[in-house]
């Protein structure tokens, strides 16, 4: 329920905006541009899985190089610049001051996105590391954690010189991705880079850190962005956020146990995978936490709303996914098969990177101080996305089972399994296609978007509608 | 969650307790692992391997073998490890530590490679994996940079070889790079070698003594 | 042009202001000051939930985590045996052949058991090897020097000492020892009874650490 509000500075465009409107949407952009490469390359990978002697003569398109430039790009181009985009974004209006030292933000982004670059450049002449989500060269590495570092530090003081005592939901998460990745990585580069540990703790670090990346970090960007936009489009109060504080330090500090199911029957003792079913069971209660607490995005209105929607019931089906697949008696169906490729592009593609693309669609008038350019594009977008996903999801979770149920026969040859996975394997390269173009719809738009906002006179006369106060339950 | 150095203190203990369980326990039972030795046989297991071969091991590794191929066997009752004749017993941690950089992989869009070097019947030969590595197949990429073409001089190379169906260009022969060969070393050089005690279901008594 | 239709897809209205999304959900945590301090705990259905998730959690770590044990690979291990096969007995003869062929026994006595005429006594044929086991048990374990016959021949070399026994350059555990002496009184065509662990380790507390053993300190044996 809403009041009228009692003052006029209730303008959604505040001078917070006008200040934040450089660097943020520098970082907007350049994580938006980043999934046009990152898309080729999945799209690349994707042809590969079913004709693997496709570009088979290019050292640096060799099927393992691309499938780790793809998830370099994605995860470092795409949803980190966007990501932080929006933590620093929601911690700005959150904390009611313009944001101060944007010009460390603009250096990190551009070293970021420099040394990204340079990263790939080398995967792709063979320097990757071979962690999986740790692809980044060991020259580079230490760039990224400085370059992250100084694009939080905005944040961070954002946070900490709040204008009100309180906190939100959304200050939590926010402040705990930007303080925790540059630990999280300095602590993987040590363990596995500089001072690497002996045998099979190096994998058992990697799956550390490589959970760590949905837990610690983009989980707790995607949230902090769906858990501001939700109340704000759909002028209710969040419901059951009593426990929210609950789900936020469970995600925090179980989170990232899970890791180990990626090692069950694997050359490390029992209580790893043990402890990795036991963990997501309990992470069951965090994913419970935002279905409570995201009710209200059932009736939301705005694009924002339609993403965070999907993105939302994603993320919610991939915390049940990781429980299942946890138990050996699942485990011994979808280990090692294109099922756990499946959850991963559900969490990374269809939960995180939809929530953002809500939270995008939200930013972008606000910074620009226009409209996005085309409703027609937007809406292409928003289908070609969905089914996009939804396409390769389908089309990889399909191969898993089919070649789950082959592996576990010792009679069925390798041979035979491949060509049953074909038929998905090709609906998933359609799938991967499809996102591409959806990708490059967003491209346009925003460039369209963009090519006005600076130059001509502030339109933000008409763009938003007052808004209300929103009171609190009676309890 | 208002206090400001307390709640970054509680994140720091977060992401500690995590790091600390998982990284660090691990490391405090498995990164003093010994080779294990056997009196009866007179060394210790598992063997070093040659320098080629882990050479090879680091071309096996920058070309990301591991995102189609495990390195890791599963124990006989949980899957079909055995019976493909990928390994008779499970990997264990102590099969890795002379590794400078375990590829344990996870996907197995091909087969398991822990025992390549083992393989019954019959091991392929260097010559095999030559060209496989160069043609590749319907469901294997091809590698044809870890080969060059290059002139005779004087005789022609023992290493050379001819890919079915190629016809060969006179004055020149095929060779494979030093990554190829040592890429094959590294291949070739991927057997299980030893039973280790803790390879076999661990019968827990307090008169078992440890493994050391 | 006015964007301010609440269903235009390129901008998102927001229907509530910053500040009082805060002071809101605070209220709603029962933090703010002019609360008189009740602070609401979450709903009792998602705590019990909760308890519900942990109370598995431990349940499952007690059964299946192999008791945190690093040597534990397989999860359905429990104390006692349980579902774990009991490892595999290892056959003496084979042990015996290994550890004999193992450039421990083989280069003085030979493969084939017959030794060195006139300096290495044979295994084959002898009664040192088929008879009393008491005497062989601590020939192996301590060494035997002095002059010996064997099949009809003199014998005078140093047999060195191969148990865990003071001056001992081997430090064979009991069950070797066994393996090993079990080995030769059952090849080569010899028939006797094998040697068990329990009587070396008998001997082997009885008798110490002993100096290498001559043969008339071994006659006074049975």
């Amino acid at each position: 329920m809403t009041t009228a509000p009692t003052n006029a500075a209730s303008a959604e465009v505040t001078p917070i905006d006008r200040q934040a409107r450089g660097p943020l949407l520098l970082l907007l952009v350049l994580g938006v541009l980043w999934l046009v490469p990152s898309g080729i390359f999945a799209l690349l990978a994707s042809i590969q899985l079913h004709s693997p002697q496709f570009l088979t003569d290019c050292e640096w398109l060799t099927h393992g190089r691309l499938e780790a430039l793809q998830e370099t790009a994605f995860l470092y181009g795409w949803a980190a610049n966007v990501g932080l985009a929006i933590a620093l974004w929601v911690l700005a209006r959150l904390g009611g001051y313009p944001l101060r030292a944007l010009n460390w933000t603009v250096a990190g982004a551009i070293f970021w996105n420099l040394g990204l670059v340079g990263g790939l450049v080398g995967i792709a002449t063979g320097d990757m590391t071979t962690f999986s989500f740790f692809q980044l060269p060991r020259y580079v590495q230490p760039l990224m954690v400085f370059a992250y570092a100084a694009m939080a530090i905005s944040g961070v003081l954002a946070w900490s010189g709040r204008r009100t005592d309180s906190t939100f939901a959304a200050h939590w998460y926010a402040v705990a991705a930007l303080f925790l990745f540059p630990w999280m990585f300095l602590a993987a580069e040590v363990v596995l880079i500089w001072l690497p540990v002996r045998g099979t703790v190096q994998a058992i670090a990697a799956g550390w850190y490589a959970q760590g990346v949905w837990t610690l970090w983009l989980a707790p960007l995607a949230l902090a962005g769906c858990y501001y936009i939700i109340p704000k489009v759909s002028g209710r109060v969040l419901s059951s956020y009593e426990s929210a504080p609950l789900g936020f330090w469970c995600l925090l500090s179980v989170g990232a146990w899970t890791g180990g199911r990626h090692l069950i029957g694997g050359p490390v003792p029992a209580w790893i995978a043990t402890m990795a079913v036991v963990t997501s069971a309990l992470m069951l209660f965090h994913y419970l936490v935002v279905a409570l607490n995201f009710r209200g995005v059932a009736s939301a209105p705005g694009t924002g709303a339609t993403f965070i929607r999907f993105g939302v019931s994603a993320y919610l089906l991939v915390g049940l996914l990781e429980v299942l697949t946890s138990f050996r008696a699942v485990a011994l169906h979808t280990q090692f098969t294109f099922f756990a490729t499946a959850q991963t592009q559900l969490g990374y593609y269809g939960a995180i990177s939809m929530m953002f693309f809500g939270a995008v669609y939200y930013l972008v008038p606000r910074l620009a101080g226009r409209a996005w350019s085309s409703a027609g594009l937007v809406a292409g977008h928003r289908g070609l996305v969905m089914l996009g996903v939804v396409g390769s999801v389908a089309g990889l979770a399909l191969a898993g089972f089919t070649q789950g149920a082959g592996l576990l026969q010792a009679t069925v040859s390798q041979g035979s399994i491949f060509e049953g996975m074909r038929l998905p394997l090709l609906l998933n390269t359609c799938a991967q296609a499809t996102l591409l173009v959806a990708n490059l719809l967003l491209v346009v738009n925003l460039i369209r978007t963009m090519a006005t906002c600076c130059t001509t006179v502030d339109a933000t006369a008409g763009l938003f509608r007052p808004s209300m106060n929103l009171e609190a339950p009676a309890s | 969650m208002k206090n400001g150095p307390l709640f970054l203190l509680g994140l720091l203990v977060t992401i500690a307790l995590s790091f600390l369980g998982v990284v660090i326990g691990s490391h405090a039972q498995l990164g003093n692992l010994v080779p294990f030795y056997d009196d009866a046989e007179g060394q210790a297991f598992p063997q070093r391997s040659s320098g080629i071969a882990a050479r090879g091991q680091l071309v096996y590794g920058d070309l990301g073998c591991a995102s189609c191929h495990t390195q890791q066997v599963r124990r006989p009752d949980y899957g079909s490890d055995q019976a493909r004749g990928w390994g008779d017993r499970q990997s264990v941690a102590r099969d890795y530590v002379h590794q400078s950089r375990p590829q344990l992989g996870a996907s197995r869009l091909g087969p398991d490679l822990k025992n390549f070097g083992a393989r019954k019947p019959v091991v392929a030969s260097e010559l095999d994996i030559f060209n496989f590595l160069f043609s590749g197949s319907a469901r294997h990429p091809a590698y044809p940079f870890l080969f060059e073409t290059r002139k005779v001089s004087g005789e022609v190379s023992a290493g050379s070889f001819l890919p079915a169906g190629k016809t060969p260009q006179s004055g020149f022969e095929l060779v494979a790079t030093e990554r190829g060969r040592s890429l094959a070393a590294y291949l070739l050089s991927l057997t299980s070698g030893y039973d280790y005690p803790e390879s076999k279901p661990v019968v827990l008594s307090k008169k078992v003594e440890g493994t050391k | 042009m006015s964007f301010s239709s609440p269903s235009d897809p390129r901008v998102d209205q927001a229907a509530v202001t910053d500040e009082s999304v805060i002071s809101a959900h605070e209220k709603l945590l029962g933090a703010q000051p002019d609360e008189k301090g009740h602070y609401r705990l979450a709903p009792l259905n998602v705590l019990f939930f909760l308890s519900g998730l942990i109370m598995f959690g431990g349940t499952y770590l007690g059964r299946y985590a192999g008791y945190f044990d690093a040597r534990v690979y397989n999860e359905n291990v429990l104390h006692g045996g349980g579902s774990g096969e009991a490892p595999a007995a290892i056959d003496p003869l084979v042990l015996g052949k290994k550890l004999f062929n193992n450039a421990a026994c083989n280069v003085c006595h030979q493969p084939t058991g017959l030794g060195l005429p006139g300096a290495i006594p044979p295994l084959v044929n002898s009664d040192w090897v088929t008879g009393s086991d008491e005497k062989l048990i601590r020939i192996l374990l301590h060494g035997l020097q002095g002059p010996i016959k064997v099949a009809g021949m003199d014998y005078n070399s140093a047999m060195p000492a191969f148990g865990r026994v003071a001056g001992s350059g081997f430090n064979w555990s009991d069950d070797k020892i066994a393996a090993v002496l079990t080995y030769i009184r059952q090849e080569w065509g010899n028939q006797a009874s094998g040697v068990s662990v329990e009587k070396v380790t008998a001997i082997h507390a009885k008798e110490g650490d002993h100096k290498p053993w001559t043969v008339v300190e071994l006659e006074k044996l049975p």
